[in-house]
């Protein structure tokens, strides 16, 4: 067997430690062990829109909707259809620093249908023909003469879906106006345009360049022998020399230099906004706690601030939703305040939630607010320990965005030391109110 | 499994799952009065979170956020269920706290429960996918609470009372008949000992014949709602179908798999999505509940492809009914179905709400058993028949899309 390099990292909740293994070529495999009838694979990639441009933007998603769209083995349909009358859930999803492809099925007789789905996603992840015809010929939007309406047409059917969704909406906005430089400000979608005439060599090409042994990262979760699926991911991962692909260093965006605030208009009754600000690298183990010790007690549930504040104690109704978010990327997360409000109140309920933000940051939390929120945190790896697809998500997460596993393993004694202060102090660092970016969207 | 009785003549359905870290309780309450106002068990649900005679909101939420506990109540169309998740060594705390909120719940927050549920159904009907939705459901259901969807709750809304509210949770407590299901490591738990305790004042109420039948759908509807600034179509197209208590609930079940819910290759998904390119989300759905069951194709679209949307809609519908399935597509089929049990049911969350659910039907807690030998003998004939027998011109067909475009419909 191939030279190979191990180490074993302590997962929480997990009744034996996660073992990693390194190839020769860069490609990682990691397997973890729980004890149940369903498995899952999945390959994670180190590809999004952060290796993205304006001309190419949309691309890492649409490559990922044309990965399902057959092998020189195996034509497009079988691999969905071959898997799922095993009873799998198939899928893929594409974000910023990420896109991986997953199946989550029954493991079978002596774990025939594990094997089966390791071969036929080995095959996908390193054989796409992305065939012409499954594409789609180019087209200008508008024209209504298209005969073929292929899969291009499927993703701008995508994208329209999401131009409805007022939340979606204003998080683009605040998103692209918090960057100046990052590829980070683009929607990973992209625009129809882009998605109507991308031609496939582009496209072919992005995927021979990104998709190399280095940026992936195949991950097996559930119940079998260790030894055999390594040694048969390794057979069927047979890259036949492909070129690595080092990903480019990006320099760190500064938050605005002042506050910006967006307004938009659509067909609704209520008012949306969401104010957002750039946070900590993902690697920063410290600021990132920090930040979801923040978010969990400012916005998360009925017994937050924003919630308990705004919503139950109002003295008048002006809020219908209030909740806040923060999102762990590679070169820095983001952390957002999100509200729907009565679409005549817009000016209070801004005025409100800064007054709040302002109180938080000059260090009001109170002691059972900062314990409440680490037992939440705590809590939250024994939840993401009870299925194989949250545990190989939350093990390609650490993987592709912060390199490596270390941190899960650092994460409780982090979690059990950080204290009040600390936090106050990194939420001063990155929740500046005169550096942050608000869209909001009002009734035409 | 193992079934009990508790003192209380509540039934009590136990799963034990080794080396998991966390228990999941449900407890099931029958709705037997359905509400005459739209709304007033969606705010009684909403109050049993809102302060007992022992708690107040604030240190309820507290108290379950400091622990760890996920407790919460849930309304669907025939029951509301209290569900149950906390770390093993917390799971006697966190049944006191269920018995409290089961028990004692003040739902003194009515007059702002009314305000915070007005204000987050308007938030809700700005999404057009809602609002499609919400339009399909009350015409389908019409004068049936099934219909009680957000628009008329925001009908009914003021005119219900705080009394309206304190009777149906009376009714809740006194005339449902009950069910409770445990999944989790509790080997060396006195379970039964547990629950005996914390519920002992809450009686079992034994089944009562309920009349509460649903309208058929005598003749097409089409029901248009204008939205000009969509982007996309929303289509809902639906039929009423027969329940989980039928002979045909299986063979319904492994036609909805084939044709719309299997994933990514399923007949519409293939046809609709990636040979036209007419969509991102196309589907069926077979919803059950206890006196009425729909099946239903949903597609969203470029509101210019309506038409063509409707009539692929058509062409799929129709080849079911005239041309037989093969062998192989029907395996697949059952493969799918069965097989995709075990990803719906991984947690213990997961297990104990199925569990409860069967119980409360009457079904018995071995449903799952008796349901794979259903699928497993559906028959090529069964779905050409059911897809026959319910698939009619008696649908009602709900279209949201810019005005211009629902002229021609």
């Amino acid at each position: 067997m191939e030279n190979i390099t191990k180490k074993e990292i302590n997962y929480p909740y997990l009744t034996r430690p996660v073992e990693i293994y390194e190839r020769e070529n860069g490609h990682k495999i990691v397997l973890a062990h729980k004890e149940g009838g369903l498995v899952n694979v999945s390959s994670w990639v180190k590809t999004g829109s952060i290796n993205e441009t304006d001309e190419n933007n949309g691309i890492s998603h649409f490559l990922e909707h044309l990965m399902f769209k057959g092998t020189h083995k195996h034509k497009a349909g079988y691999f969905d259809r071959t898997l799922e009358a095993k009873g799998a859930i198939v899928n893929a999803a594409t974000w910023k620093d990420y896109t991986f492809y997953y199946v989550t099925l029954p493991k079978g007789p002596e774990n025939a249908y594990l094997k089966e789905a390791i071969e036929l996603h080995a095959d996908m992840m390193l054989d796409p023909v992305i065939p012409e015809e499954e594409i789609g010929p180019a087209f200008k939007l508008g024209d209504d003469k298209v005969s073929q309406k292929r899969e291009r047409h499927v993703v701008i059917e995508e994208i329209r879906m999401r131009q409805d969704q007022p939340w979606t909406k204003i998080y683009n906005s605040t998103n692209f106006n918090m960057y100046t430089k990052h590829p980070y400000k683009r929607d990973v979608i992209g625009f129809p345009e882009t998605i109507a005439s991308i031609p496939r060599e582009t496209i072919m090409d992005y995927y021979k360049t990104h998709y190399t042994p280095n940026n992936i990262t195949t991950i097996v979760a559930g119940d079998f022998d260790t030894k055999e699926i390594l040694e048969l991911v390794c057979k069927a991962f047979d890259f036949k020399g492909r070129t690595n692909f080092e990903n480019p260093e990006h320099e760190l965006d500064t938050p605005v230099s002042e506050a910006k605030y967006i307004e938009l208009k659509g067909k609704i009754n209520t008012g949306f906004a969401i104010t957002g600000w750039l946070g900590p690298v993902a690697r920063d183990l410290k600021e990132n706690i920090a930040l979801e010790i923040v978010n969990v007690i400012l916005g998360e549930g009925q017994s937050s601030r924003l919630y308990q504040n705004l919503i139950e104690k109002a003295k008048e109704p002006v809020f219908n939703v209030v909740t806040t978010d923060f999102y762990n990327f590679k070169d820095g997360g983001n952390f957002f305040v999100q509200a729907n409000y009565k679409a005549d109140k817009k000016d209070l309920a801004l005025e409100l939630i800064k007054r709040e933000m302002t109180n938080f940051l000059n260090g009001d939390m109170t002691e059972s607010e900062f314990v409440k929120a680490k037992k939440k945190l705590k809590v939250r790896f024994a939840e993401s320990a009870e299925t194989v697809s949250d545990i190989a998500e939350n093990i390609g997460y650490y993987m592709t965005v912060c390199d490596d596993l270390d941190l899960v393993e650092q994460y409780s004694k982090a979690l059990e030391e950080i204290t009040i202060d600390e936090v106050n102090k990194i939420a001063n660092k990155h929740l500046d109110l005169n550096h942050c970016v608000t869209t909001v969207l009002l009734p035409e | 499994m193992e079934k009990i009785i508790l003192n209380n003549n509540i039934p009590l359905v136990l799963k034990e799952n080794t080396n998991t870290p966390r228990h999941a309780l449900c407890f099931y309450f029958k709705i037997t009065e359905p509400e005459k106002k739209a709304g007033v068990y969606t705010l009684l649900n909403r109050l049993f979170l809102q302060g007992t005679k022992k708690r107040s909101a604030q240190v309820l939420a507290q108290e379950l956020d400091e622990n760890a506990i996920d407790c919460y109540s849930e309304m669907k169309q025939d029951f509301i269920r209290f569900k149950l998740q906390c770390l093993n060594e917390d799971f006697e705390k966190g049944l006191e706290i269920l018995s409290d909120i089961i028990q004692n719940s003040t739902l003194e927050d009515f007059e702002k429960e009314v305000i915070k549920l007005k204000g987050e159904i308007q938030a809700e009907l700005d999404e057009p996918k809602t609002l499609a939705m919400n339009a399909f459901y009350s015409t389908v259901f019409k004068n049936h609470p099934y219909g009680h969807t957000y628009t008329n709750i925001l009908r009914d809304i003021d005119s219900i009372t705080i009394e309206d509210v304190k009777n149906a949770y009376k009714s809740l407590l006194e005339k449902s008949p009950k069910v409770i299901s445990l999944v989790g490591d509790f080997h060396s738990e006195d379970t039964a000992g547990l629950l005996n305790k914390y519920f002992e004042n809450i009686q079992n109420c034994a089944e009562t014949e309920i009349s509460n039948s649903v309208e058929d759908i005598e003749k097409a509807q089409t029901v248009k709602v204008a939205k000009d600034d969509a982007s996309q179509a929303q289509i809902i197209q639906g039929w009423r179908v027969p329940t989980i208590f039928d002979k045909d609930y299986a063979p319904i079940m492994v036609m909805n798999t084939m044709l719309g819910s299997s994933g990514l290759s399923s007949r519409l998904f293939l046809e609709l999505r990636d040979k036209k390119g007419l969509a991102y989300v196309v589907r069926s759905t077979y919803e059950i509940y206890d006196n009425a069951a729909l099946f239903n194709v949903y597609i969203a679209t470029e509101p210019k492809n309506i038409k063509t949307s409707l009539e692929g809609f058509k062409v799929e519908l129709d080849k079911v009914k005239q041309i037989p399935v093969t062998e192989a597509e029907l395996e697949n089929a059952k493969n799918n179905l069965l097989g995709k049990r075990q990803f719906f049911t991984e947690t213990n969350l997961q297990q104990a709400s199925l569990i409860a659910y069967y119980e409360d039907k009457g079904l018995g807690s071995d449903f799952e058993r008796k349901f794979v030998d259903m699928v497993n003998s559906v028959t090529v004939e069964d779905i050409q028949r059911v897809a026959n027998t319910y698939i009619t011109d008696r649908y009602v067909l709900a279209v949201l899309a810019p005005q211009q475009f629902l002229k021609e419909l």
